[in-house]
């Protein structure tokens, strides 16, 4: 089936990563945007994903894999900063913006690797 | 649509937000003395109070949703106009003094600094959401 050739652990998870990175992403923009609205909970990745990734990851599941699904939840750990009932902190934020950018930088790469060796395993000719 | 750009919706709203808020400082300051307005009364200083939106799209989507920002009001702030002493003036009352609107020209300096900062963190946001945008479509590409 053509389809194994998609097939692979590190593959799967590595675009079920990328989904998380670009909704991680979306996240930050909205703690950010809601930088200084009064009553504004922080919101960031539900850790139960990173928990399920690793244990699928770990047992080699990729059906498993593939139909996880990350989702938002508003951050229980944040702790209020000012006396308004906002959770955002202006420096950490900007930090996981930047943390965010190079681990989707790294997934996008390796998905173009596992993609160009396919390709170089099929063709011969290395692009 | 498809949102190419991550959380555009965001901080596009931030960014209208931001401005928003820089205008009505910018009126502040402006106003800092004018002791008549349209109403015949002193200028009253306003103020902006920011309320997120709740996205529709992602409404039915279980947990937390992104969530755009929109100035809720723009509404005066209450603080009693300051009286100076100036009988020669031609607003002053029958004593002699005028009421100038009670504006502190550093508050309404630091508001703009945070304010400028805010917009700053925003579009730093957009750059980053374009990067990543630019990358996810190079996958496959040899770099």
């Amino acid at each position: 089936m053509i389809s194994a050739l998609f097939n692979q652990t590190t593959y799967v998870a590595a675009k079920k990563m990328l989904d998380a990175t670009v909704l991680r992403h979306q996240a930050i923009a909205s703690n950010l945007a809601n930088l200084e609205t009064p009553g504004y909970r922080r919101i960031d990745l539900a850790p139960s994903f990173q928990a399920h990734l690793q244990q699928a990851l770990a047992a080699g599941d990729t059906h498993r894999l593939a139909r996880l699904q990350p989702r938002l939840q508003v951050d229980p750990a944040a702790t209020l900063g000012t006396r308004d009932g906002n959770t955002v902190s202006l420096e950490s934020e900007l930090t996981q913006l930047q943390e965010n950018l190079i681990a989707h930088a790294l997934e996008t790469q390796l998905i173009s690797s596992t993609l160009l060796r396919l390709r170089l395993a099929i063709t011969g000719r290395p692009f | 649509m498809v949102e190419l750009l991550p959380g555009v919706q965001s901080t596009a709203s931030a960014l209208t937000a931001e401005r928003i808020r820089m205008d009505v400082i910018a009126q502040n300051i402006a106003n800092i003395n004018t002791t008549r307005g349209l109403d015949g009364k002193p200028y009253q200083r306003q103020r902006v109070v920011f309320q997120t939106i709740l996205n529709q799209r992602l409404a039915a989507d279980p947990g937390a949703t992104p969530q755009p920002v929109r100035v809720a009001r723009i509404e005066p702030d209450p603080r009693p106009p300051k009286l100076v002493y100036d009988p020669g003036h031609p607003d002053a009352n029958a004593e002699g003094f005028v009421a100038f609107p009670d504006i502190n020209l550093h508050q309404e300096m630091v508001d703009l600094i945070a304010a400028s900062r805010a917009f700053e963190a925003n579009l730093a946001v957009l750059k980053n959401a374009r990067s990543m945008a630019l990358q996810t479509l190079s996958i496959g590409k040899r770099t």
